[in-house]
């Protein structure tokens, strides 16, 4: 079989397989068969490739990811040099993103009891992008944001805002607005 | 020759397996029947073809590279051990002692550290080369592009999922969302991420 063939029925098994999530008897159903077909194991190390090139991407993202602050505690776990920013509704901060910074973490504070949607405007002042249906936990109260690192690295002096929205079928509802006030990183 | 979709579409193992199958099968009755002589070119692609699947199961086993390099090492000695000494007595289930044989290890492999050493020690074959998997890393441009162009949830979970190899279940309890949910989150992320790096998609 050849890299890249389509077969999502397939990688999602073998991701079950990898992660842990089968039972016993599955699990080593599946073990059984990669033994016996290279095909198959050929398929599960090019998903292993593609996660580690995922890994990488983050760690020079153009794209901003929502994730859970749990995430966040993992990456620190791991060892990973975090610039945290935590920020209540209407709040600005003074930021940067230092030569030895992994990641930077945006921690937007906010009430989500009863909210279904969140969308995220962000505004880098000349151009605003819209992300919908972020994925958050609402007993959390917050919404957490990795940006883009390849844009933070070569951004010099400008203040980018995030604008959090409760969304239904017929409404929106302006949930915060987070001012980032963004100097290039000055060891002095 | 059978695809990696028959196993995906429910057909039974039993009935699926046949060429990889009769290929390890051959390779073992050579090896058996060549005993005490030996037969180098078979032992060598014995191993070509069962280093990267023992890698990987120790790799899932042992989330260690070098810990799984350890046990294609050993289990490929063990396994050949066995085969010249005619001690296999079903070589046309070759595939399933092989994973027999690296079950045991993961096992063993806290209690017998010494025993690896004495194994290494009388034995000649070079079993490093076998043990490097052929790779398939996507373009990085290209990647990029396709996880900007996913949806904010797929690529929120396929991230969290791929950095540090969460299942569903915690990463569920994390997003408020049901082990179930977060599955089909995962199988539609990854399946638009595929779609993209093929070209086929923008990602969505």
């Amino acid at each position: 079989m050849t890299p890249h063939v389509h077969d999502s029925e397939l990688d999602s098994k073998l991701l079950s397989y990898w992660l842990d999530e089968l039972d016993e008897a599955q699990a080593s159903e599946v073990e059984e068969h990669l033994f016996a077909c290279e095909g198959c194991a050929a398929r599960l190390r090019e998903l292993l490739d593609l996660r580690n090139a995922v890994r990488a991407a983050l760690r020079d993202s153009r794209f901003a990811a929502v994730v859970t602050p749990a995430f966040v505690r993992r990456l620190q776990a791991a060892g990973l040099r975090l610039r945290e920013y935590h920020l209540q509704p209407g709040g600005s901060v003074p930021c940067t993103f230092a030569p030895t910074d992994d990641f930077v973490v945006s921690h937007l504070h906010v009430p989500l009891a009863g909210v279904r949607q969140v969308d995220l405007v962000y505004d880098d002042g000349h151009s605003q992008h819209r992300a919908p249906h972020l994925p958050f936990d609402a007993a959390a109260d917050e919404v957490t944001v990795i940006p883009p690192v390849a844009m933070l690295r070569n951004l010099g002096t400008a203040t980018h805002r995030m604008r959090l929205f409760a969304v239904t079928p017929s409404s929106e509802r302006l949930l915060g607005e987070y001012t980032f006030n963004h100097e290039p990183w000055s060891s002095t | 020759m059978r695809t990696a979709s028959h196993y995906a579409r429910g057909v039974p193992i039993s009935a699926a397996f046949t060429r990889d199958d009769d290929e390890a099968a051959r390779l073992a009755r050579r090896i058996l029947e060549a005993a005490g002589a030996g037969d180098a070119h078979a032992e060598a692609e014995f191993c070509r073809q069962f280093a990267p699947r023992i890698r990987l199961f120790g790799l899932k086993r042992l989330r260690s590279e070098a810990a799984a390099a350890d046990l294609v090492q050993d289990v490929l000695m063990l396994v050949l051990q066995k085969l010249r000494a005619g001690a296999v007595h079903e070589p046309e289930r070759i595939a399933s002692f092989v994973l027999g044989t690296a079950r045991q290890l993961c096992i063993d492999a806290q209690r017998n550290g010494g025993r690896r050493q004495r194994l290494l020690d009388s034995f000649s074959l070079d079993l490093e080369p076998a043990a490097t998997p052929e790779l398939h890393a996507p373009d990085e441009a290209r990647l990029q592009h396709c996880l900007q162009a996913l949806p904010e949830r797929e690529r929120a979970v396929l991230i969290m999922t791929f950095y540090d190899d969460c299942p569903a279940e915690t990463l569920g309890a994390q997003m408020g969302l049901s082990t179930g949910n977060v599955r089909v989150i995962r199988h539609r992320g990854l399946k638009h991420l595929r779609d993209c790096l093929v070209g086929s998609g923008g990602a969505t």
